[in-house]
């Protein structure tokens, strides 16, 4: 190292350390998201079967877009899950962060039991929610029929409203401890004089949560929202697992629908076409985000 | 020693390291297999197979409907099984990939090379050449519990032979009690009503696809809407559960073991698993009925091939052809309620006295099998025109529009 660094000035010597620092992280993008996402771009212009030849014809995946009705089927959908499925997140990991906010005795024990659900795999806890809700043998089945709200089983994954109402309620319980989590930070980040001096001026809960909380979280919040609304975005073992797409094909989110396109009917161009127009849109969305929650002077 | 004899030896020695695979080749000799999950039986073969003592056969059991997009991304992936057992219909669309292995000349070399089953036989074939043999053999059929039929005062030595006697069959059966259906069928299983529903409207001389298979005559076959009706009245009258509705297939098999269904949909895997794992239940079999009589089956099951990046075709032949042997098919698939993939094999001293069994083969001699390179996207796909046709019309109860979204969903798919 000596040798190759012998000659050069001190500056020269820190901006190399300084490359070799993030080197490896430089490497890490490249190979697992620029060289795929190059990748993906070139194949949207091919039909490119899973397994055959593969031939280039331009633009002509992104003109059948247009006529794919399933495709804006499946947009629709997923903007509407996304609607539904983000607030009550957001609203529930708000109350929860403010519940184990002070350090008093056990709230370890509670921050972990809310944070549990997000260690077990999203593909896990699909199946558990299968068999949860299974009409035979599962628990919410049970419990509905001994406090008498059912007088007989009920299939929640036959009707579109009820399937897609028990799959945001599996979502909100996996996921609602990672934006806790994430306000938790936030709220601690407050200085506790604040809220004193507001205590003295005779502030109420309302009045502190407006004037103080909120705006001092604009930045976590916007992490929060702009993480949860990516996830939606991209839902997909939920509806893969616990739906299958069903009833009627009526949960057939937008990554479900790449899916199928490149590995069940194996038009791998195709489904690469649809993941690049996916992430124009999701880019768009999240710079709207950010705009709307930037920190203003 | 002189510089000579050094090189000798070293040539000897190389000579020797090389002929040791060739020696010891056969025990260390690992296949991999893949097939989907019809039945234990496979198991049972490949064991069998592997107490021989020759190259060893490790089997991967793979869920049906996962089986294409596993294959495909094993293939994309230059991963691909030894030996895969295929469902047939799926045969041409890898053989026209270039991923098995041309079999022409072994399989014209077999003794019984005619003797092969010819449906299954033209489904393993693409432009004239040999791609795969006969493997598994089902063929589908109603499968009916006896016990039942006497319960509900029908006479359980003659089962329905029209849609107007099934119907009123389930009718009796149904009300039994308020636990028990005259009739079950997996409602969200694409799979499974191409394999037990379809045969309905052949029955009745109906179709879904035109005879060269160019086009879909779903709205203009009438029978295809009359087979809708009476899934439809069966299901408005409550003659099947109502978990039916959301069965993906992981309940095709099992819901009728329960004992309280009085017919459904099956295959020859139906048999062995019912009477090894339900000995208690008292079974019947009729073929799948046409409107007004008639019969017809699906001729379905799976297709054994090699792939072509194996390093072991030899070792993989040597399977494909114990398997196809007098004794295996004698001595384990007909022993064990397996339809031989034989012609001259299909009765034999194990199914001679067996009633299941003989409807079971038979069924293959009304059979018909789709043969179309998109028969994935139009009919077994979970999110394809198929399912979501039958779910429309049974349980929604929109049979005009379910027609009408299955014709113009086929033909899109046809057309491209």
């Amino acid at each position: 190292m000596k040798a190759l660094t012998g000659s050069l000035s001190w500056e020269q010597r820190r901006k190399l350390t300084g490359l070799l620092f993030v080197l490896p992280t430089v490497l890490f993008v490249a190979v697992f998201f620029i060289i795929p996402l190059a990748m993906t771009g070139f194949m949207s212009f091919h039909d490119w079967p899973l397994i055959g030849e593969q031939s280039w014809i331009g633009t002509t995946n992104y003109s059948e877009l247009a006529n794919d009705r399933q495709f804006r089927k499946s947009l629709d959908f997923t903007f509407r899950y996304t609607l539904f499925v983000t607030p009550p997140i957001f609203i529930l990991g708000f109350i929860l962060a403010s519940l184990v906010r002070h350090n008093i005795r056990f709230i370890g024990m509670f921050r972990a039991i809310f944070f549990m659900p997000v260690v077990i795999g999203l593909g896990v806890s699909s199946l558990l929610w299968v068999w949860m809700l299974d009409q035979r043998v599962g628990i919410f089945n049970k419990i509905l029929l001994d406090l008498h709200l059912l007088d007989k089983p009920q299939l929640f994954l036959a009707k579109p409203s009820t399937a897609m109402n028990v799959i945001i309620l599996s979502v909100v319980w996996k996921t609602v401890g990672f934006t806790m989590i994430l306000l938790l930070a936030g709220l601690q980040s407050i200085p506790d004089e604040l809220y004193e001096s507001a205590d003295v001026d005779g502030a109420g809960y309302f009045r502190k949560l407006f004037y103080i909380t909120l705006p001092l979280m604009r930045r976590t919040i916007a992490l929060a929202l702009i993480l949860s609304v990516i996830g939606s975005v991209l839902a997909f073992d939920q509806f893969y697992i616990i739906t299958r797409g069903g009833p009627r094909n009526s949960t057939i989110s937008i990554v479900y629908w790449i899916f199928n396109n490149s590995f069940v009917y194996w038009k791998l161009g195709y489904g690469s076409a649809m993941s690049i127009v996916l992430l124009t849109i999701l880019m768009a969305l999240t710079s709207i985000q950010y705009y709307v929650l930037r920190e203003k002077e | 020693m002189t510089p000579r004899r050094i090189i000798f030896a070293v040539l000897i020695m190389a000579l020797c390291i090389g002929a040791l695979p060739l020696s010891a080749q056969d025990e260390d000799v690992t296949m991999t297999m893949w097939v989907r999950n019809i039945g234990a039986q496979v198991q049972e073969l490949v064991d069998e197979w592997n107490a021989l003592g020759g190259a060893q056969i490790e089997l991967t059991v793979i869920p049906p409907a996962e089986f294409i997009t596993k294959m495909g991304a094993a293939i994309a992936a230059g991963e691909s099984p030894d030996i895969a057992s295929i469902d047939l219909i799926y045969a041409p669309a890898f053989a026209a990939a270039g991923q098995l292995l041309d079999l022409t000349d072994l399989v014209s070399d077999l003794p019984y090379a005619d003797d092969l089953l010819p449906a299954h036989s033209e489904l393993g074939t693409y432009e004239g050449r040999n791609y795969a043999v006969p493997f598994a053999i089902e063929g589908s059929f109603i499968i009916y519990n006896k016990d039942l039929f006497e319960q509900a005062g029908l006479d359980p030595e003659s089962p329905p032979t029209t849609w107007d006697e099934l119907l009123e069959a389930a009718r009796a059966i149904s009300a039994i009690d308020d636990e028990t259906y005259g009739y079950y069928f997996a409602g969200s299983c694409a799979g499974c009503n191409a394999f037990t529903y379809l045969p309905f409207i052949w029955a009745s001389g109906g179709d879904v696809l035109s005879d060269d298979y160019s086009e879909a005559t779903i709205t203009t076959d009438p029978i295809v809407r009359e087979a809708l009706e009476l899934y439809r009245t069966m299901w408005e009258e409550g003659l099947i559960p109502e978990g039916a509705s959301i069965d993906d297939g992981s309940s095709f098999t099992s819901a009728f073991a329960t004992g309280t269904i009085g017919m459904a949909g099956t295959g020859a895997f139906g048999i062995n698993t019912y009477r090894r794992d339900h000995p208690e239940l008292n079974l019947g079999a009729f073929h799948i009925p046409g409107k007004d009589g008639g019969a017809a089956s699906f001729g379905g099951g799976d297709v054994i091939a090699i792939g072509s990046g194996t390093q072991y075709p030899d070792e993989a032949w040597a399977f494909i052809e114990w398997m196809m042997s007098d004794e295996t098919q004698l001595d384990i698939y007909a022993a064990n309620n397996r339809t031989p993939v034989r012609v001259s094999l299909l009765e034999n001293e194990y199914s001679a006295d067996d009633d299941l069994v003989l409807t079971a083969a038979s069924a293959l001699s009304v059979g018909k099998s789709p043969y179309s390179l998109v028969y994935n996207d139009l009919f077994n796909d979970a999110n394809g025109p198929w399912l979501e046709m039958i779910q429309v019309a049974i349980f929604d109860g929109d049979i005009d529009g379910a027609l009408q979204l299955g014709q113009d969903r086929f033909t899109q798919i046809m057309s491209g």
